[in-house]
């Protein structure tokens, strides 16, 4: 008879352990969701160095404020909670030197994604996994961080839109229109993607 | 479909309504093919980004990753600690006297720069020759100067010196 490998421990050890001053635990813990961390401040600032740096001071906070954490939502989400503010707090801090997009203006005039022809998006019949990718990146890209922002805190991170507009700092009415318009420009974007026959 | 109904479907498809909005949109969907297909779009594009987001990976090695937060762990730790530390009681009277210190020196650096002190010779010079205490010499190596000071009639052996002794 084989004998099982014994499972790893939960995140939950690992956390205790780290609170009470294990660093060692700690890495473990880092070493588990660094993908997760990263992949987020990636999805909001669309910048490898800016989602390295911002989820390293994640976890920097995470370890300040880890005695805070009282296990009402898991370690990894609570972890993304921490990064996505700070991604948050930096776009403010850029968009303070910068003009707003010509987006926002469409949005805010008149709301062109409301008269947008519905689309069929359907990419992957056609496209390579790969190459989707390239692609959703690419669109990603030609949304302004307001509407890139809004999507991954409702797709991604699936928040509620008053939470949505607690973070934002903006009404719900604003956080659905944003959003409307985020998906509907990005199915938009989506839709052109035909491989060439 | 109006926008306001176009967000109303969006919130339908987000789970933010109640449970009698909820049926309202239904009814509606059931009746009009283009609300039907926006929902499809909608529904559509979430599938894809959420696809998608599974894919991204850190591009950094997990010790050179997990070194730069511990190097900052530690660097944040080590000051809230020294910043945290109780002085000594002797400690308060270092401050007066270092206060002290540092007017001492912010003085001898001006004086200094101003060029009241010496600078490697290149500065004026005030010199007193021994055997003519009443004699006094200012030298400026930068102007080239040398003033000399006598006080007449001079307090030395040559003040009681024959009268002849003198330049007329």
């Amino acid at each position: 008879m084989t004998e099982r490998p014994a499972p790893a421990p939960d995140d939950q050890a690992f956390v205790r352990a780290a609170q009470r001053g294990d660093m060692v635990a700690y890495e473990e813990l880092v070493a588990r969701h660094r993908d997760k961390i990263y992949a987020r401040a990636y999805s909001m600032m669309r910048n490898e160095d800016d989602a390295v740096d911002l989820s390293q001071e994640a976890w920097v906070k995470g370890w300040q404020r880890l005695k805070q954490f009282q296990g009402e939502s898991s370690f990894a989400t609570w972890m993304t909670r921490i990064v996505i503010n700070l991604c948050l707090d930096q776009l403010r801090r850029q968009k303070r030197y910068r003009a707003e997009s010509i987006e926002m203006l469409d949005e805010e005039s008149g709301g062109v994604e409301r008269q947008m022809p519905v689309v069929t998006v359907n990419p992957t019949e056609r496209l390579e996994r790969t190459e989707l990718r390239q692609r959703i990146d690419q669109a990603l890209d030609q949304l302004s961080e307001t509407h890139r922002m809004v999507l991954v805190l409702c797709e991604f991170e699936e928040l509620e839109y008053k939470e949505i507009a607690k973070a934002m700092k903006c009404s719900i009415g604003t956080v659905m229109s944003r959003l409307f318009y985020a998906r509907r420009k990005l199915a938009a974007l989506l839709a052109d993607l035909k491989k060439p026959e | 479909m109006n926008a306001e109904f176009q967000l109303k479907l969006q919130a339908y498809f987000d789970g933010e309504l109640s449970a009698r909005e909820a049926r309202e949109i239904e009814s509606i969907l059931a009746a009009h093919a283009d609300a039907r297909a926006l929902l499809a779009e909608l529904r559509r594009t979430t599938e894809v980004l959420i696809s998608h987001e599974a894919e991204v990976k850190l591009p950094e090695s997990r010790e050179f990753y997990w070194s730069k937060i511990q190097r900052e762990i530690q660097r944040q730790e080590a000051g809230s600690h020294s910043a945290s530390m109780p002085r000594p009681s002797w400690s308060r009277f270092l401050m007066p006297s270092g206060a002290i210190v540092a007017l001492v020196l912010a003085g001898w650096f001006g004086a200094f720069e101003m060029g009241w002190l010496s600078r490697g010779g290149r500065s004026p010079q005030i010199e007193t020759y021994l055997a003519d205490s009443g004699a006094m010499t200012y030298r400026d190596e930068i102007e080239r100067t040398t003033v000399v000071w006598l006080s007449y009639p001079a307090e030395n052996e040559f003040a009681h010196a024959d009268p002849a002794d003198t330049i007329r």
